[in-house]
């Protein structure tokens, strides 16, 4: 295929993109009811909502990926119909999912022309010219890496770049970016939003997904709030306070961000877990650290400081991680998986689809998958145990879902990851290792994965929370360690734990 | 855009029971459509093939349908958890000729002969199951080593003549019936009854559903995917020679050269009950009418008088056939949310 050429008139009162009446109903789940959207060229508009609230819906209509019920979709006064993603595509459609789509084993410019790798004659790929473009699109949204690098061995934020690249080569008149940031730290994130600002002056309309308000405002003029399927209101970001923004989002009176009580960490006795000396080359360098029941100790550091690997190897996934671990005072001698998951160490994974579901498999199983023995009867596993058991977890952590054996994959991002937190509970661990709960799911979610958190330390767990959006350490943390480059650089004690401290410290530059 | 606030929708659950109730009706279609099929076949079959409903043909079908159907339980595991053994035939073949030749030429005495026969059938699985495990070798790659290996071993160790099986009641009853039923059809029974409870019922079966469905996920969720991995593979390799035994038994000797294509009759069984090759999902029941409806069509082919060439031809347009029609399904009732 060649690339499309850009629409031929910008001037004329056409809509980038316009849907009316859509209606789409999955199994179990109306997701979008009589949804009309309309983005006019060079304009930026945040999409907003809770997760399952319909957006992401909405944009697999709007890039041809699925077909609605009933409506009509236009992108640039053409009707869209049942022509795919290539239609939708040749129409000047281009969006970037929230899920990498790049293959790592080819180099950037390859990634970059996927598919539609310019020919030279009859001999093949025209490479110098497909290096040439490539170079050009990179330095146009200022994306620092070389057309020859390979993608597998870029840093994620680089990835997500390239990925937005690719959909700018084509010249849309409509780009949809969804949670372009949703994996990047507060630096890289600033590169997408200069490069989202660039493309929409050229006169591109960006739909522009975000949970993060901050991003919105720099970037967006207006934003659609979507919730339950239906469009709720489309108002000026510059003029709606964020409490007006999260109110339209959850369909009632916000509730104000509640401090959580303070209260006195007993560090006196013998702390739960304790960690020395926890060296995994190259990525941390004579890691130390102890974790005391009852605390949440917050780990705060950009995207590959080594917050992952850190996790990872305390939980005994990291074979070449050296390290010493004492549980309770007593030191653990050998301090693998099964070791430290016996003595009631959890990890979530950062990668919640990748490594945190299995998505086939039901609600249910997949909160009781650490524990097998917790649902066992006299006769091997007992189904009321299970149901017994992943129903009063479903209650404890608000996990909505149809059933317990609904397939996990069907439910909300935050629903998962509430799941996925729910199978350490199961398991009876008291030591929670969590990598970035929160990240790609709602405003509503993120509030009860921390007041879980915080509930969980009440009840004498000790909680590592992980997270790369920094203002969400404050909130729910005693202590707050910072890293930087593989190693702890501060400490910060609640209740003098502030997002401009721990800013600082993750960012400060090494000399 | 006009700005009309929609009234509040009560935010539960979408619409809990139905949900719940449809997704159970769609997950058990395929096997529904499996048991319709089959059905058809018979009425069809009854009308058309000759004697095709008289009581030995349906014998002779049941016992065909378990030397396909006992490895088919092992591999449905296999193929659940994402992986996938193709050394079922050689493997068969080697297990008679071990078998016989323990039996016979060693004297062993048929207890120890059996023993051994599975034994030896679980270190080779194992083997396989290790090279996956510990090394990274796809399975594929694994069992095609045993495959050549075992069929191989089993015409090389014979110059591939028959070794006769010794005689006696317990050889009788092994290769025979009882109560009537052929042995093999009866030992497949009490197995799928077994193969059914660890898959649904015990902390074994459900790591192989979570490996297959996401090693990732399975294995920080503490469960120890490589010991999952070895024991599949020990089990079909126990399976295969268990088979081989009461192939040996029913003929009265071990041929190197038997079983030959198993393999294949075996995963497209276990394909066309609805098991997913790149796993995470799939059933044992689906397997079991999997393994009827290609030993019905097997059998109604040779009533039907078809060219044997011919024959072949025939399975593999049915095979692909069902299974396409399996993945359509699939995909229909699985249509799944991605936020």
């Amino acid at each position: 295929m060649t690339i499309p050429s850009p629409p031929p008139d910008r001037t004329a009162p056409v809509p980038a993109a316009e849907a009316s009446g859509l209606n789409k109903q999955y199994p179990g789940v109306r997701a979008l009811s009589d949804v009309d959207f309309r983005i006019e060229p060079g304009e930026v508009r945040a999409l907003l909502g809770r997760n399952g609230a319909g957006k992401s819906t909405l944009i697999r209509m709007l890039s041809g990926v699925e077909v609605p019920d009933s409506g009509e979709v236009r992108i640039g006064g053409e009707t869209l119909g049942h022509g795919g993603v290539r239609r939708a595509v040749e129409l000047g459609a281009a969006t970037v999912h929230q899920e990498l789509s790049l293959v790592p084993e080819m180099t950037v410019a390859e990634n970059l022309f996927l598919g539609e790798w310019p020919r030279s004659g009859l001999s093949g790929v025209d490479f110098p010219r497909m290096r040439r473009e490539a170079a050009e699109v990179l330095a146009e949204l200022d994306v620092r890496v070389s057309p020859e690098a390979t993608v597998g061995s870029l840093s994620l934020a680089e990835q997500q770049l390239v990925e937005i690249a690719r959909a700018v080569r084509r010249r849309p008149r409509l780009l949809i970016l969804d949670e372009p940031t949703s994996a990047l730290a507060a630096g890289e994130a600033r590169t997408v939003l200069e490069a989202v600002g660039r493309i929409s002056a050229s006169g591109v309309a960006v739909i522009y997904v975000s949970h993060r308000l901050d991003e919105i405002r720099q970037v967006a003029r207006s934003v659609t709030v979507v919730r339950d399927g239906s469009v709720v209101d489309t108002v000026d970001v510059q003029e709606a306070t964020t409490t007006q923004i999260v109110a339209l989002m959850l369909g009632q009176a916000a509730r104000e961000q509640e401090p959580f009580a303070p209260r006195t960490v007993d560090r006196s006795s013998a702390p739960l877990l304790s960690v020395r000396g926890l060296t995994l080359a190259p990525k941390l360098e004579d890691i130390g650290f102890d974790l005391y029941a009852g605390e949440v100790l917050g780990i705060g550091g950009l995207l590959g400081s080594g917050r992952s690997e850190l996790l990872r190897s305390v939980a005994g996934f990291e074979p070449e991680a050296e390290r010493t671990v004492a549980f309770e005072g007593r030191p653990v001698a050998r301090p693998s998986a099964a070791e430290m998951k016996r003595l009631g160490v959890g990890m979530t994974p950062e990668d919640r689809k990748g490594e945190g579901i299995v998505p086939l498999l039901g609600v249910g199983e997949n909160m009781t998958m650490a524990w097998f023995a917790g649902i066992s009867g006299r006769a091997g596993l007992s189904s009321r145990r299970a149901a017994e058991a992943g129903d009063e977890l479903a209650r404890r952590l608000a996990v909505k879902t149809p059933g317990l054996d609904t397939p996990i994959v069907n439910l909300s991002g935050g629903n998962q990851q509430k799941a996925v937190i729910g199978r350490w509970l199961h398991a009876r661990s008291r030591v929670l290792l969590l990598d970035e709960p929160t990240r790609g799911v709602d405003v509503e979610a993120k509030q009860q994965i921390y007041r879980l958190i915080r509930s969980l330390a009440d009840e004498g767990a000790a909680v590592v929370f992980v997270s790369g959006e920094l203002e969400e350490l404050p909130l729910v943390c005693d202590r707050v360690l910072t890293l930087q480059n593989g190693r702890f650089t501060r400490e910060f004690l609640a209740p003098d734990i502030t997002l401009d401290d721990i800013m600082a410290a993750t960012m400060a530059v090494e000399v | 855009m006009s700005s009309t606030l929609v009234a509040d929708k009560p935010s539960g659950p979408p619409s809990s029971p139905a949900g719940a109730v449809r997704f159970r009706r769609l997950r058990h279609l395929n096997e529904l459509g499996l048991l319709a099929a089959v059905v058809v076949l018979y009425i069809v079959l009854g009308v058309v093939a000759g004697g095709f409903l008289s009581a030995d043909n349906q014998l002779g079908i049941l016992r065909d349908a378990a030397t396909v159907g006992i490895p088919a339980l092992g591999v449905t595991l296999v193929i659940i958890a994402g992986e996938i053994d193709i050394s079922i035939g050689p493997a068969v073949a080697f297990a008679s000729v071990l078998f016989a030749k323990a039996a016979s030429e060693w004297d062993f005495g048929l207890p120890i002969a059996l023993l051994l026969t599975l034994i030896a059938g679980a270190l080779w699985g194992s083997a396989a199951g290790w090279l996956r495990a510990r090394f990274g070798v796809p399975s594929f790659i694994a069992t095609l080593g045993l495959w050549s290996a075992l069929g191989g071993l089993a015409l090389y160790t014979t110059n591939a003549l028959p070794v006769a099986t010794p005689g006696g009641g317990f050889m009788e009853a092994l290769g025979g019936k009882i109560l009537g039923v052929p042995t093999p059809a009866v030992v497949l029974v009490l197995l799928f009854l077994v193969f059914w409870y660890v898959a649904r019922r015990t902390a074994y079966g459900r790591s192989v559903y979570a490996v297959g469905g996401n090693a990732a996920a399975a294995q920080l969720a503490g469960i120890r995917i490589s010991r999952v991995r070895v024991v599949l593979f020990a089990t079909t390799g126990v399976l295969a020679a268990l088979t081989g035994i009461l192939m040996a038994a029913r003929l009265g000797s071990g041929n190197g050269g038997a079983a030959a294509g198993l393999e294949f009759d075996v995963i497209a069984a276990v394909v066309i009950g609805g098991t997913a090759l790149a796993g995470g999902r799939g059933s044992l029941v689906g397997t079991m009418l999997g393994v009827v409806f290609i030993s019905v069509i097997a059998n109604g082919l040779v009533l039907l008088g078809v060219n044997s060439f011919l024959q072949d031809v025939v399975r593999g347009l049915i095979i692909v056939g069902a299974v396409l029609i399996n993945v359509v399904i699939s995909r229909k009732s699985l249509t799944t949310r991605t936020t």
